[in-house]
């Protein structure tokens, strides 16, 4: 059964697409993180340059690389570059 | 004693930093405050930054700076407080300091604080500024037969009686 990850826009990526927060569907084994951000990209073109200046991160943890696996129920959070301070 | 790391949506008081910071009387305090410029932006004049975080990472990536602070430079105490929200024109937006018994140490690792912030800690931030007036620019005569517009071609007292 297919479900959903939630995926948590900030800074420029929320501004891009318009909302923090995209429920995005995914099947029941989930899908690779490199897969969400080209669907992602896909569906909003204007996000590609900023999707790939991100750091990413599943349930809170930045990720290492593109090859885990994002479940259905996980939270997907992508971080334009920062500016604190 | 007040915590090293806080987010906060209210003020920052970098002297309630140094005094926190001086309790053991260390021989050197440091504190840096980052405040909010009154720059002129491409949107216009800068009149409060919005500061985004994601509150979860953040939080534990300052408590890392934090543990790297006491690591690196074997400073006594360190602080690294951020707001969040709007913060104005000449507020204080961050906080970072560090005590040691030579100046040396507290001076390195308050600068790796607040280096450290600015780049891995996520935290964004979002001018609010006003834009800037235009120059108001004398009307365009209109193009047609005779040059110039039906009005600008009445003679003032006419105009007058017009109105």
């Amino acid at each position: 059964m297919a479900g959903e990850v939630r995926i948590r826009l900030f800074a420029t990526a929320r501004q891009l697409v318009g909302t923090a927060v995209l429920p995005w569907p995914v099947p029941s084994g989930g899908l690779r993180a490199a897969e969400i951000v080209r669907q992602l990209a896909a569906a909003y073109p204007r996000l590609g340059p900023t999707l790939s200046a991100s750091r990413f991160l599943r349930n809170h943890r930045y990720l290492a690389d593109l090859a885990t696996t994002i479940r259905p129920g996980d939270e997907f959070a992508v971080h334009p570059p920062y500016g604190g301070g | 004693m007040i915590p090293e790391l806080r987010l906060v949506r209210r003020r920052l008081s970098p002297e309630r930093a140094a005094r926190d910071l001086g309790r053991a009387r260390p021989g050197a305090i440091v504190v840096f405050a980052g405040t909010v410029r009154p720059d002129r932006s491409a949107q216009g004049r800068v009149l409060a930054l919005d500061y985004e975080i994601d509150r979860i990472p953040a939080r534990t990536r300052l408590a890392e700076l934090l543990r790297e602070a006491h690591r690196r430079f074997g400073v006594d105490r360190a602080v690294a407080w951020h707001r969040y929200g709007r913060v104005r024109v000449g507020d204080v937006a961050v906080v970072v300091g560090a005590a040691s018994a030579h100046r040396d140490p507290a001076f390195r690792a308050a600068r790796f604080l607040i280096e450290e912030i600015k780049r891995t800690v996520p935290i964004w931030k979002e001018v609010r500024a006003r834009p800037a007036r235009r120059p108001r620019r004398p009307p365009r005569p209109r193009a047609g037969r005779g040059g110039g517009s039906r009005r600008a071609r009445r003679p003032p007292a006419a105009r007058r009686r017009a109105g």
